[in-house]
């Protein structure tokens, strides 16, 4: 009797199915929810020396100031997303034009950018460098513009794209019966098509505000290369850069109090979002006609067309690869064993990370895609985000504090700290692609003598498999790329992101450009490597119909 | 062969009693239709027995074995659903080869069933395909065959015409069942829709709000209804209200409350009891010339093909309605006066139904 045959067996027992239940809800739990907010815990057995902080008028104005800028930061990128990325949503749904293709591919491939990289290339285009002859725009700008400009490249093809999935998922007919009805298109859209579609302005609202308050990698680079790192905070920056000086326990008590503000905050946003979904309606009844006719017509919509695609190639598009600009440069290669040593570390967290997605985060999708209508169901859904939504160096410190006693070896920290934000990528996409999939295929199976897990093998996974891979992907280029809680958890574990991250330290500490040289070259090469990961998720999710078969 | 009996079954979505202690017995072998209307629990009732839904009271077993507990798997009940369920990712024979694959039967002679079964359905020339290449039509018998290829005893099939147009509809009756009975298998079939259920059933069970109200050959549940609901649902009937005047030979006299007299077979009611009198609209007679209990005026006349239905207002009583035969077309204009009769042991009489008449003879 195979390995299998016995799984397929067990899996008919109801112990057996409980106890599978239970674990990975108990994994869940302990190992992802717990860690991830258990610096709350330790901020109240602490509180004394965190009082001491906060009684400290000078500390708390910089702790204030870093988790202000953060959220300021966050709410202007996202509302800017909101305003680009609808018409730009729009054009690509809606509209059909020569090359769409490749603008389809060019709005996705700041996901391939690890954020090291992006935060790299934006500070040299539109910065002024220090100590750094590079052919950029080289703007004299506040650290809060930069940090902006920076954020919205990331944010944005998140905000497309969640827009784009709920237009595609609209019928146009609503749009052309309010038209015949004698409404203008722009009227029609903002009447009927907008109010249906705020659930997933709410969801892209999230995704993009959580994004841009986690970031820390690309963030803390394009500070250093303008010289403000340790002037200008942002509440995860502020995380790495008292993790850089003082590398040991010296300021743990204000560790804990802007780990505990962030999170705080963080989940009171993901609640009120939540609850704007569901409660808030917005008044949308007053109709212009003439005004919005004029700008449903001609000129206005071909200006509308021609700012938003502006918009993508001079903000989003340039700015990103501009990095590849020190190609034409000479200068030294860094220590090529070390970028591979570096590497090889990346891979074996990411790697080590998605496998364990795989493994306990589809039971968990599918026990939530299935039972949606049970409380437990409902609250595992809500809890899958709590990681997703958590700043990932307040979810480092917090995980860090939460295995202080166990004596874990570091990589072994970072490999789980990797799972805590990685997890709920995989979760999220195969909820959604089992919603997809008719339950009774599964049913069926099972009544033609099918044991659950063989039913799940044998229908439900080929059906769902080009998610799962797709999902995992997400979840291991994110990994790749992931810069904040390794430094949070252990910044000695030398992934390319801490990698790049020590070079461009070394830059701005020794003052020589050989090291931020190196740092490129360092970033480009891992964004080679997410690149190719990216055309296996396009690859993976063009095939989804051809995936559905196995020949 | 397997008998297939119910004790009890409770089931209870939130206030929906779904199943609200139903016994059934269907015999080895046997044709049985569930025939209700839409959310009387059928599908309920269907999850039960193959194990995807378990009750909360009652026990269901095959032959004298207790399987209220049993995994799906290992009861040998397999479902056909109206929507198929073939698997996408599969091609036609790997879909009628998934039950012997699945339970590792020896290849040889699987490919050997697959091969028969496909050549009974005339479907060997379309085993290389993927479901989404055939037609409804052949997506069904596909359905079918797996489930007849899979080695259960049991059948249930959940409304598996349902998705069919009309005309394919009619046809795959008689093949359907000719199969699973050449199969010998247990079926239970449900519907909504009477003339199938008529059509094809060895017995019908009548379920309604999660209870059997009645089971019994086609003939009997037609012909001999329990309850006014069932004489209602099963081809439809005109109902009257009305008190017993006497009963003499079997026979009943009724005077309805504006005075119209009529006869039914007798119920065994005694003068003077209120009682709803059901008439079969394919049984109500009506003539220009003959006389009948009373008269009314035609309004509409419906020209269905094979059949007519004539729709007379009567004074005090409403619409009556009258199914005939198509050459008495031409019988009746609208506006004529005619009169209304029935043979009286085609018109019976039932006590004033509990929740009301309105309630009664509902039928959604």
């Amino acid at each position: 009797m195979s390995l299998i045959d016995r799984v397929d067996d067990a899996s008919s027992k109801r112990g057996v199915k409980r106890a599978w239940l239970i674990l990975v809800v108990l994994i869940f739990l302990v190992l992802i929810i717990l860690p991830s907010v258990y610096v709350l815990f330790e901020a109240v057995s602490q509180w004394d020396l965190i009082s001491g902080v906060a009684s400290d008028s000078g500390k708390m104005a910089v702790i204030w100031g870093a988790v202000g800028n953060s959220f300021s930061i966050a709410f202007i990128v996202t509302i800017i997303d909101v305003i680009v990325g609808i018409p730009m949503a729009w054009l690509m749904v809606r509209k059909n034009f020569p090359g769409k293709r490749y603008v389809d591919t060019l709005i996705d491939m700041p996901l391939a950018f690890p954020t090291a990289a992006l935060g790299f290339s934006v500070a040299i285009f539109w910065g002024v460098p220090q100590g750094l002859d590079v052919p950029g725009l080289g703007i004299v700008l506040s650290p809060y513009v930069l940090v902006i400009l920076l954020h919205l490249i990331f944010t944005y093809p998140y905000m497309v794209r969640t827009l784009s999935g709920i237009l595609e998922q609209l019928d146009p007919n609503f749009e052309t019966a309010g038209m015949t009805l004698g409404a203008s298109r722009f009227t029609a859209v903002r009447t009927i098509t907008l109010p249906l579609f705020r659930a997933g302005l709410v969801t892209g609202f999230i995704l993009c505000f959580a994004r841009s308050l986690s970031e820390t990698g690309g963030t803390y680079i394009a500070l250093s290369l303008i010289g403000k790192q340790s002037t200008f905070f942002t509440g995860p920056t502020f995380i790495s850069e008292l993790k850089h000086q003082a590398g040991s326990q010296a300021a743990m008590p204000e560790l804990i109090l802007i780990s505990v503000l962030l999170i705080v905050f963080a989940l009171l946003m993901l609640f009120v979002a939540k609850m704007m979904m569901d409660k808030v309606k917005i008044p949308w009844s007053k109709v212009w006609p003439k005004f919005e006719r004029r700008i449903s017509r001609g000129l206005a919509v071909k200006m509308r067309n021609g700012l938003s695609s502006l918009f993508l190639a001079l903000f989003i598009i340039i700015p990103s690869f501009f990095i590849f600009s020190f190609l034409l440069i000479d200068g030294p290669l860094p220590d090529m064993a070390g970028l591979f040593k570096a590497m090889g570390i990346s891979f074996l967290v990411a790697g080590a990370a998605t496998a364990f997605d795989i493994v306990f985060g589809i039971p968990m999708a599918l026990y939530i895609a299935r039972n949606k209508d049970k409380s437990l169901g409902k609250a595992l859904d809500m809890l899958v985000n709590v990681p997703l939504i958590i700043p990932t160096t307040a979810l480092g410190l917090s995980l860090f504090l939460f295995w202080s006693s166990a004596s874990l070896p570091g990589l072994v920290l970072v490999i789980l700290g990797h799972i805590s934000f990685t997890y709920p990528l995989v979760v999220r996409n195969v909820i959604g692609a089992v919603e997809e999939v008719d339950p009774s295929y599964e049913e069926i199976a099972k009544t033609l003598g099918a044991k659950p897990f063989q039913a799940f093998r044998k229908v439900l996974l080929p059906v769902i498999q080009s998610s799962v891979l797709a999902g995992s992907i997400l979840a291991f280029t994110r990994s790749l790329g992931e810069t904040g809680a390794t430094i949070a958890i252990d910044p000695t574990i030398n992934t390319v992101p801490i990698y790049i991250v020590n070079l461009i330290n070394k830059f701005t500490e020794f003052n020589n450009p050989d090291y931020a040289y190196q740092a490129a070259v360092a970033s480009i090469t891992l964004t080679a490597v997410c690149f190719v990961l990216m055309l296996a998720v396009k690859y993976a999710t063009r095939r989804k119909l051809g995936g559905l078969r196995h020949d | 062969m397997t008998e297939i009996r119910l004790e009890g079954l409770k089931k209870r979505f939130g206030s929906d009693m779904a199943a609200d202690g139903i016994d059934l017995k269907v015999e080895s072998g046997e044709y049985l239709c569930i025939l209700g209307p839409t959310g009387a629990g059928k599908t309920t009732l269907m999850r039960m027995i193959c194990g995807l839904t378990e009750p909360d009271e009652g026990r269901v077993f095959f032959g004298d074995l207790d399987i209220t507990h049993l995994d799906t798997a290992e009861r040998g009940a397999t479902m056909l659903s109206q929507t198929y369920a073939l698997f996408p990712n599969m091609r036609v024979k790997e879909n009628v080869l998934f039950g012997s694959w699945i339970k590792g039967w020896p290849e040889e002679e699987s490919q050997q069933l697959a091969r028969n079964i496909l050549s009974m359905m005339h479907m060997e020339s379309r085993s290389k395909a993927y479901p989404d290449e055939l037609s409804g039509g052949q997506q069904q018998r596909i359905a079918l065959a797996r489930a007849l290829a899979s080695g259960s005893r049991v059948l249930l099939l959940d409304e598996p015409l349902r998705a069919l147009d009309a005309r394919l509809r009619l046809e795959l009756r008689k093949d359907l069942k000719g199969m699973v009975k050449a199969m010998g298998l247990t079926a239970i079939h449900v519907t909504h829709d009477q003339d199938e259920a008529l059509e094809m059933a060895d017995r019908i069970a009548v379920l309604r709000a999660g209870r059997i109200i009645q089971v019994g050959t086609p003939k009997e549940v037609f012909e001999d209804p329990k309850t006014p609901f069932v004489a209602n649902f099963v081809g439809r009937s005109n109902m009257i209200q009305c008190r017993v005047v006497s009963s003499t030979d079997g026979k009943v006299l009724l005077e309805s409350e504006g005075g119209l007299r009529m006869e039914a077979k007798d119920g065994g009611h005694s003068p003077g009891a209120e009682v709803l009198m059901a008439v079969k609209v394919g049984n109500t007679k009506i003539s220009t010339t003959l006389p009948g209990y009373f008269e009314g005026r035609v309004e509409k006349i419906l020209y269905e093909g094979a059949t007519i239905t004539v729709e007379v207002m009567v004074k005090g009583l409403g619409l009556v309605y009258s199914k005939l035969p198509n050459r008495k077309f031409d019988d009746f204009r609208e506006g004529n006066t005619v009169s209304v009769s029935w043979s009286p042991n085609k018109a019976k009489v039932f006590d004033i139904p509990e929740g009301g008449i309105e309630y009664e003879i509902r039928v959604d």
